[in-house]
């Protein structure tokens, strides 16, 4: 049951790496929260920090209002899943689950309760007396939450988890995790690099790069609301497209982007927020799948270009279309077949087009 | 151009042509091994067979190189030191140095040497191990300031030549009253044994994941616990190692031995076998005995734990 | 600032400052560096301050501090010199037959065959025996009445009759270095196998393809492959070789004349039979020394590319 708070909080490294910068953040008691990023982004520093198993360089840590800083992991009540499970290879599976327990001092047949009740949940029982060297990598990923599990910890870490496992069971692992959180009612933090993991499991994201925090928010706001290119970059498939072009304010709630291929109208709502922006250089964001192929839309609303890649991908298909001698990536469905060197117009969703400044590349619809 | 394939000979016989080839390694592998094992064993048999060996078959021109009649007499004569009637001037100058089995007075030390050898091996690995296993720990898991200056500083301390040691040594342990005691070898051949010894253990420590540092830190183990309970069980194969190694150094060691010890309280098998050599009066195969007795004990240990040692040997040898 | 604020409270006392780590850290390393200190950083040091002494044992009453007088007299001294260039050809002979040897061995362990682990075993054997037995076995097999050696060659009739073969100014050195090598092969074979192994083996498949010879593959993918690993046993057997002294100790005593008086067996001589103390020091500390700058040279030149 534990709130944890990052005040300005600092990694520096001996060889002059700065992993994590100025880090201000708030995790709820009892909350599902997400650090999302590209590897060497500080998201794992981040965890490791509230481990207890890097020191804090700057700043402080929290846990409810408890500074500990430099209190060292054993002393935290933290438990930890690793994406090599760190199972140790000497030990029983029973003895790896019940070892975090033995090293806490709890009477053995509370030790023997726990652990056969954690095992049972996670359908392990069988494999009590085996050692890890025998165990599929499934079967290891189940010990190693079993082992963070019966501890019953203030706060429940995870690296990486499911990286090691094949994409089927990567995915119904998710589920159980989920569940996992509901059940044990405990503020959960959790790393990965994988987007979809991040945006089914989270209650809230961070988007983390460079050691720097980009936006945090729920999965909802990481995605239709991105604060800058990068969050916008980083989540989606195929990932958004960019066009640079610059606002032309036309009145109190009208606005165009204009490129020299394309007229865009943008919405009222828009257009008000970017009522000061007129003649500004942006970089308009469209997502993959927030276009129509039946180019039946209002002009304003429409985008010219010319098929080059057709790529089908089982529900939906990947249209590469060439426009203003770039290439443009979008997800349509299956209705209609094109061939390479069609000339297609396609209607754009303008109600979730994005806007960001071209050259900080920060949203100008969003903060 | 021609296709390739066609340039093929067809009147090669290549089935033959591979099957001489391999006839020929093979041979050329017999060799080397027969080679190999005659290297490094004929020495050996050469001593062993001289010690069954009676000193008048012993000192026959062409040598026997298997004992006519194998005798275990001279190593009776090493064990029975000490309950014979002593041996002194008299019983010395009356016997034929040549032919008359003769035993030096200092033969009944030989066992007590053997025991002095294998408690200052004993004392020595303990040691090792208490002051080692923490450090190299520390060293591959610990991110501490000045964690690879401390690393380099056992290294240096690995390169320095023991008879750089033996003057300082000697002035220090004849002022603390030490000398001729155990106590004096045990202390300097740590010099010599724990630089390698930390060496080989954090060899092997960082091949183990940092995340079952990490994963006990979290299940609530101290660093202390940490290591003893979950480092070192796993880490048996390097002890055995590094076990041997320190035990076969100071079984071995004689330089230092030679600077510090002068009687029974504190000799040690090489040095009693060095004090046989140089007295002229000794009989060949008793000393061929004694040299036997020397070699047994390291000899089944290395066989024993082969395997062990050639691991041990390649970690310490991946950035020695 | 509020930021700073967060930096008192975050930065209470020193013992905070060096955190749950460093403190742990200290309390592991500070066994071994006591060790260390008081059995290899003390003595080096303390000998250092010797050297500067005229120290002799037999005369405790009078041992001036002489400044360099030490060392300058080193250079005027003959049998030094001597010595010095004893060790130089030792070492020379010793570790140029170890590589040879140890190279052919490691490369016949590295084939797969019937019987290798037996001769794998095999050749720990010399690796384990203790030096002062070695020397004892290697005295024998040279010995000038009965030794093996004089009677393999008789009965094969490369001589005609017993030699005194370590009496021999000649050959003293040489056979020395034969009953070095004989025990260090083993540690160098094993090294040299270990690299060996650590060559992936479809590089030998990619130069098969590529028509190379069987002798082809040994000189352009094995040899370079094992350089750096060849190195290394170089520089430890050098090192191994420069101060060796059981040997000599029992083989020879530096005799005949001065045909095997090395350096260790010099200083041996002038600290523990002369007493001289202070010129021992100086000596030892000068072995170090070199010994030092020659594991330096050797890392520095070989070390970026290992």
């Amino acid at each position: 049951m534990a709130r944890i708070s990052f005040e300005n909080v600092n990694k520096n490294y001996a060889n002059g790496f700065h992993a994590v910068k100025d880090l201000n953040l708030e995790i709820h008691d009892k909350e599902f929260l997400v650090l999302l990023g590209p590897s060497g982004c500080g998201k794992s520093t981040t965890l490791n920090m509230i481990a207890g198993l890097e020191e804090v360089s700057d700043g402080a840590l929290r846990f409810d209002d408890q500074m500990v800083n430099y209190v060292p992991p054993h002393k935290r009540d933290v438990a930890m899943v690793f994406q090599s499970y760190a199972l140790y290879p000497h030990k029983t599976v029973f003895d790896n689950i019940a070892f975090g327990l033995q090293m806490r001092k709890q009477p053995k047949s509370e030790i023997e309760r726990r652990v056969r009740d954690a095992a049972r949940k996670l359908e392990i029982e069988h494999l009590l007396d085996r050692r890890p060297g025998q165990l599929s990598g499934g079967q290891r990923q189940r010990v190693a939450l079993g082992r963070a599990m019966v501890r019953d910890p203030a706060v429940f870490l995870m690296d990486e988890p499911l990286s090691n496992l094949d994409a089927a069971l990567r995915i119904s692992m998710r589920a159980e995790i989920k569940e996992l959180h509901e059940a044990m009612q405990t503020t959960f933090v959790y790393v990965t690099h994988d987007q979809a993991e991040a945006l089914t499991l989270a209650d809230r994201i961070v988007v983390m790069r460079d050691g720097e925090v980009q936006q945090i928010g729920t999965s909802d706001d990481i995605y239709e609301r991105p604060a800058n290119t990068f969050v916008a970059s980083f989540l989606g498939n195929p990932p958004i497209n960019y066009i640079d072009g610059e606002i032309e304010v036309r009145g109190e709630a009208e606005a165009v982007f204009q490129h020299p291929s394309v007229t865009l109208t943008l919405p009222p709502e828009m257009a008000r927020k970017l009522s000061g922006a007129q003649g500004r250089r942006v970089r308009l964001g469209i997502r993959a799948e927030d276009v129509d192929e039946r180019g039946d839309g209002a002009e304003g609303h429409l985008i010219h270009g010319t098929v080059n890649s057709v790529l089908p991908v089982g529900s939906d298909q990947f249209l590469g279309m060439e426009f203003g001698g770039a290439e443009l990536f979008f997800r349509v469905g299956k209705g209609m077949r094109h061939k390479n060197g069609e000339a297609i117009a396609l209607t754009v969703d303008v109600n979730r087009l994005h806007v960001f400044d071209a050259e900080t590349g920060a949203s100008l619809l969003y903060d | 151009m021609a296709n390739s394939i066609e340039t093929i000979d067809t009147n090669i016989d290549y089935r033959r042509r591979q099957r001489l080839g391999r006839l020929g390694h093979k041979a050329v592998i017999l060799f080397g091994a027969l080679l190999l094992a005659f290297y490094a064993l004929a020495p050996i048999s050469w001593l062993v067979s001289s010690s069954l060996q009676t000193e008048a078959e012993i000192v026959s021109v062409p040598p026997h190189w298997i004992p006519d009649e194998p005798t275990l007499q001279n190593f009776r004569a090493i064990f029975s030191a000490g309950e014979d009637e002593p041996v002194t001037y008299e019983t010395r100058s009356g016997a034929d140095p040549v032919s008359g089995g003769f035993i030096p007075s200092s033969a009944s030390s030989l066992l007590p040497s053997m025991w002095n050898s294998t408690i200052v091996a004993t004392l020595v690995v303990i040691l090792n191990l208490l002051v080692g296993v923490p450090a190299a720990y520390a060293i591959a898991k610990i991110r501490y300031w000045g964690r690879n200056a401390s690393m380099y500083f056992i290294l240096i301390t690995r390169v320095i030549p023991d008879i750089a040691l033996v003057v300082p040594f000697f002035l220090v342990i004849r002022k603390l009253g030490m000398l001729d005691t155990i106590g004096s070898l045990v202390i300097t051949y740590l010099a010599v044994t724990v630089p390698f010894t930390v060496f080989i253990l954090v060899q092997f420590f960082e091949g183990l994941p940092d995340e079952l540092d990490k994963a006990a830190r979290v299940d609530g183990c101290s660093r202390f616990q940490a290591m003893v309970r979950v480092f070192l069980p796993l880490s048996l194969p390097s002890l055995v190692a590094v076990v041997l190694f320190t035990f076969l150094t100071s079984w071995n060691e004689f330089l230092l031995a030679l600077m510090f010890t002068q009687t029974e309280a504190s000799q040690t098998l090489p040095i009693l076998l060095a004090s046989f050599t140089s007295d002229f009066t000794v009989s060949f195969s008793f000393l061929n005995a004694a040299g036997v007795l020397a070699i047994v004990p390291p000899v089944i240990v290395a066989i024993i734990f082969e395997r062990y040692i050639v691991s041990g040997l390649t970690a310490g040898a991946v950035k020695g | 600032m509020a930021n700073t604020a967060i930096h008192k409270a975050t930065r209470r006392s020193l013992l905070d400052r060096y955190g749950y780590e460093e403190r742990s850290a200290v309390l592991f390393l500070a066994p071994v560096m006591l060790v260390l200190m008081s059995v290899a950083v003390f003595p080096i040091l303390y000998s250092f301050y010797l050297s500067f002494f005229r120290m002799k044992l037999t005369r405790p009453n009078n041992q001036p501090f002489i400044w360099f007088e030490n060392y300058s007299d080193l250079l005027t001294n003959e049998l030094f010199w001597v010595s010095v260039s004893r060790t130089v050809v030792f070492t020379l002979i010793s570790v140029s037959a170890i590589a040879v040897i140890a190279l052919l061995v490691a490369l016949l362990l590295n084939q797969e065959f019937k019987g290798r682990r037996v001769l794998s075993t095999i050749i720990l054997i010399p690796w384990a025996i203790p030096y002062v037995a070695n020397a004892l076995m290697w005295k024998w097999i040279y010995d000038s009445g009965y030794g093996a050696l004089n009677g393999a060659l008789y009965q094969l009739d490369f001589i005609d009759k017993y030699m005194v073969w370590l009496g021999d100014q000649d050959k003293t050195l040489p056979l020395i270095a034969n009953a070095f090598v004989w025990k260090e092969v083993p540690l160098a074979a094993i090294l040299l196998l270990v690299s060996l192994k650590a060559i992936p083996a479809d590089l030998y498949q990619a130069a098969r393809v590529d028509g190379a010879t069987v002798w082809q593959r040994f000189i352009h993918i094995t040899l370079p492959a094992m350089k750096p690993g060849f190195m290394l046993v170089m520089i430890y057997e050098t090192m191994m070789a420069i101060r060796h002294f059981d040997l000599f100790f029992i083989l020879t005593e530096g005799g005949p004349g001065d045909a095997s008086h090395v350096l260790s067996w010099h200083i041996y001589v002038e600290t523990f039979r002369n007493l001289s103390f202070g010129s021992g020091a100086a000596m030892s500390y000068l072995l170090a020394l070199a010994t030092f700058a020659l594991s330096y040279f050797f890392i520095r030149t070989l070390g970026r590319r290992i």
